[in-house]
Formats: C-alpha cells, sequence, structure tokens
C-alpha cells in the first residue's frame, strides 16, 4: 500500500562538499519531493555552509568517512584541487576495510571520470562513478544536466543518477569528450542568462519601467522564449522571424541587439568556458 | 453541477486579424483548456491565415483591411452595441482605438493589451491598460483572458510602449540569444539538436531561478562563478563585446519604434 511518505528516491545521498552546487542539488531533490531531506547527510570542513542544509532536516558532518558510510550514493562536490584532500579525509574516518561498493558521482569541473574513479576506489574498493555536469536551476526542477559513466558503473547506477538529477528537469548521457562543451552551456549557461535578464531590464528601466517590474517580466519574458523553443520545436531564427512583424518595433530592436555582435559574445562565452574546463581537467 | 466541459472564460471571443500574435493568443487559450475553440471566430482580409483556425475549430470569416470600415459595412444597423474590445495594435493609444470603435459600436469599453507569443505555450507576459470606460469586470475578463499560463499586469499607458519592448518584443532577442549559445556548442563539438534543447533548457531554469528565488541576477550569477572556475571564464568573454549595452540598445529601439508608430496612428 502507498505511504504517504513514500518518496521517488529511497537510498541516501551523501555529498562531501557543501557549497553551492551541492546545494542547488539539495534543495531540488527535497522540494520536488524527490527524496526526504533525513536521507541527506553533507560533510565540509568548516560549518560555514553546513547550517542551512541543518535547516533543511538533513544530518551533517566533519568526517568524509562519515558520509560514505551512511551513503548509497555519494556526491563529491569539493574543488577540483580539494579531491585529494577530502579522500584523504575519508581514509582517516572510515572503519578500515570495512566500507566498499558504494556509487560515486562527481561533479568536480573539468574533472575526468577514469581519474576520479581510480582515486575513489583506493579508498573505498569496489565503487563506480559516474560523472555529471549539473546546473544550479536543479533547485527549481528545471535542471539541465549531462552526465558519463565510470569504467565500472552499472545500468543501475545510471539510471539511478539519472534519477537524482532528473527532478523536474533534463539529464542526458553524453560521450565523456563532449563534457567540457556541453557542460560550458549547461553548467555555465545560467551566467550569462542572469547577465542577459539583467540588462533586458537595465533597458526597460532606462525606458521609464520600474526595476521590480523590469526585472520580474524580463525573467518572465525570458521563460517564455524557452518555452517556446523546447515545446513547438521550431528552428530559434523562424520564431525570432515570427515576432517580428515588417516595420515593427521587434525588428528595430533586433537590428539595434545584432549591431553589436551578441551572437558572437555568446559564442566566445561557451567557447572560453568549454577551454577552461579542459584546461582544468588538465591540472587534476 | 460541474459540466467536464465548462471552461474557465464562458464568453464568446472574436479576433478581426489573424495573424502571428492572435494565433498565439488563441492556441494559449484552447490549449491550456480556458476556452474552447468553438467559442473562437477570427476574421481576415484573405484566407491566407485562417486554414489554422478552422483546424482548431474555430469560426472564421472574411474582411477586408480596414476593418473598423468593413465592420461598419457587415453589421446590422444599429443592433449591435456595448461589446468589450481589446485593441493589441502595436503603439496605437487606447483612447485613440476607443474613439474609432465606439463610431461602429456605441457604448463599447476598450482595454489595450500588449501580449507576447509564448502565451501559445501558458508562459506569456502580457501587459495592459484601460480605455475611458472599461470597468472592472472587463479588466478581470481581458486578465484572465491572458494569464492562463502566464503573467499578465496593468500598467500606467506611458509605459506601454516600454514594457511592451521588453514582453512583446523580447522573445525575439532571446530567440537569438538561444540560436547563439547553441552555435558556441556546436562550435565545440555538441551536436546541433542537443545544443538547441540543453541552450533552450537553461534558458528555461537560469529564468525560474530568477523568479522564484527573488534574489537578484547579479548575486544569482556570483553563485555560478566558482574563483578561477569555467563560468567566470566565459561571462569575461561574453562581457568582453558589450552584450549589456547591446540588450539595453534592443529595448530603446523597440520602445522607441513603438512611439513612433504610436505618434503615426
Amino acid at each position: 500500500m502507498a505511504d504517504g511518505n513514500e518518496k521517488a528516491i529511497a537510498c541516501n545521498i551523501g555529498f562531501i562538499g557543501a557549497g553551492n552546487m551541492a546545494w542547488a542539488i539539495g534543495e531540488g531533490l527535497v522540494k520536488t519531493g524527490a527524496v526526504s531531506s533525513t536521507q541527506i547527510i553533507v560533510s565540509a570542513p568548516t560549518d560555514n555552509n553546513l547550517g542551512r542544509w541543518r535547516q533543511l532536516g538533513s544530518k551533517t558532518s566533519f568526517e568524509n568517512g562519515d558520509v560514505i558510510k551512511n551513503s548509497d550514493v555519494i556526491i563529491l562536490a569539493t574543488k577540483p584541487n580539494k579531491l585529494d584532500e577530502a579522500l584523504n579525509d575519508a581514509i582517516r574516518t572510515l572503519p578500515p576495510n570495512e566500507v566498499h561498493s558504494k556509487v560515486f558521482v562527481s561533479i568536480l569541473a573539468g574533472v575526468k571520470v577514469d581519474g576520479v574513479h581510480s582515486k575513489v576506489n583506493a579508498v573505498v574498493p569496489k565503487s563506480r562513478v559516474v560523472r555529471v555536469v549539473p546546473n544550479t536551476p536543479v533547485a527549481v526542477g528545471a535542471g539541465a544536466s549531462i552526465y558519463c559513466r565510470g569504467p565500472t558503473a552499472t545500468t543501475e547506477d545510471l539510471n539511478l543518477v539519472k534519477k537524482i538529477f532528473s527532478c523536474g528537469g533534463i539529464c542526458e548521457e553524453v560521450p565523456e569528450n563532449l563534457m567540457d562543451s556541453a557542460g560550458a552551456l549547461c553548467g555555465c549557461g545560467p551566467a550569462f542568462i542572469y547577465i542577459m535578464i539583467e540588462a533586458l531590464a537595465d533597458g526597460a528601466v532606462k525606458m521609464g519601467v520600474p526595476r521590480a517590474m523590469a526585472t520580474k517580466f524580463a525573467a518572465q519574458t525570458v521563460k517564455g522564449a524557452s518555452m517556446m523553443v523546447l515545446e513547438t520545436g521550431k528552428h530559434p531564427g523562424l520564431l525570432k522571424d515570427e515576432v517580428c512583424s515588417p516595420g515593427g518595433t521587434t525588428i528595430t530592436g533586433v537590428h539595434a541587439m545584432e549591431r553589436l555582435g551578441v551572437r558572437s559574445a555568446l559564442m566566445d562565452a561557451i567557447e572560453a568556458a568549454a577551454k577552461r574546463s579542459i584546461e582544468l581537467g588538465n591540472k587534476y
């Protein structure tokens, strides 16, 4: 009989690292009802970021071994240059030879899955790794995440990871050699869009619209336009044509926008972010 | 007793003009279940745009370009009065529409709306202002029509050009941005269909973060930009070409064109 408390994801989820991306994932999981906050345990070197997790109802710890022992899936959410330190702490705090066969999800920017697999298996034998590039809108159930599999990841592992990152958003597998590029789009993309929303609002404010209204309408307009692309399946160029009546207000605005090479700037942004991801990947 | 066929909006809705914006409004109303397609009738000078309305299940009719003159021609004399008109004509002041309409259909009320095409997917951003005799019920009905799934708010008429440039024209600017983000990803090896889908989903998610967290877009941007990371590197590349300025230019240019058009009619 269905229990009102049954959640879509039954297992325990741990986070090593409690920064913004970890928080967005945790928040999204709890807010969309996919897990109960008590299924989550989070560790970090200091208490700085842990308070909000406790407020959510999750357990927190200063020991990474704690998280690994008590979780079925462990999300590695440290900065790339902190992974070794975090795994050393796990060695120190895990009961020796007792813990093995866990699923690890690495969200470390740019770090290859095979590398994480080796490092993790030195601490927790027989573990499987999946690498994910998520994005912060998972927090509102509208994420765009991509993943690739480690050498021993099973189909169940992939399905679980897909479930975790899909609640309300999309989550798709890509070959690892596309993680830097697709990740630049999905992972970094939101920042580029926040800038665009602020700029659209600034334009409206310049023309007399109060700030709060300008920001709200800018964000709503951006939302609606994106949904038109997603739901109609029409080419964005065609959708643009359909808004641009001859001699009208829209085509006039389009011309002003094209003049400064916005398209080029956005391509630059994706390219630069992707290249930085490759750089980071080569460092660790 | 609730009839399965009861719709949120019970009245009959007519469109004079059958172009893309009218279609987006009609589609949105029917798809979100706010009205049944049979409550809609549409007229246009030629049959070019009318087929899709008939396919939707709505009634269609012919008029020539001069809509109001044709209406005079085709209305039974002195019989029809007291209707509610919604004007979505870009840049045209509501008082002007009110006068012209009342010369044809006495005792009518007018509301001016700047809608946008995402009403078609229930995520529109529409603004309206009231004509001289529009009542609270009229405004509520108009708000209902344009709200199905989206937002619809009243603004003073002197802001219709600016807010309209943002909401009405904005989608085109965003389609360009989605295409450009996808182009960037394609340049870096991502297949086109995946690039477009992820670009659009990323845009959607980011906008929802602004709407639902209530945080300043600049703060949200800061939260994605880890020190020395991929995102801040991309941000720098984007800022270099003055994207912010270009988008302000776009809004300003569209608003000024709206004012120009308003002064012509």
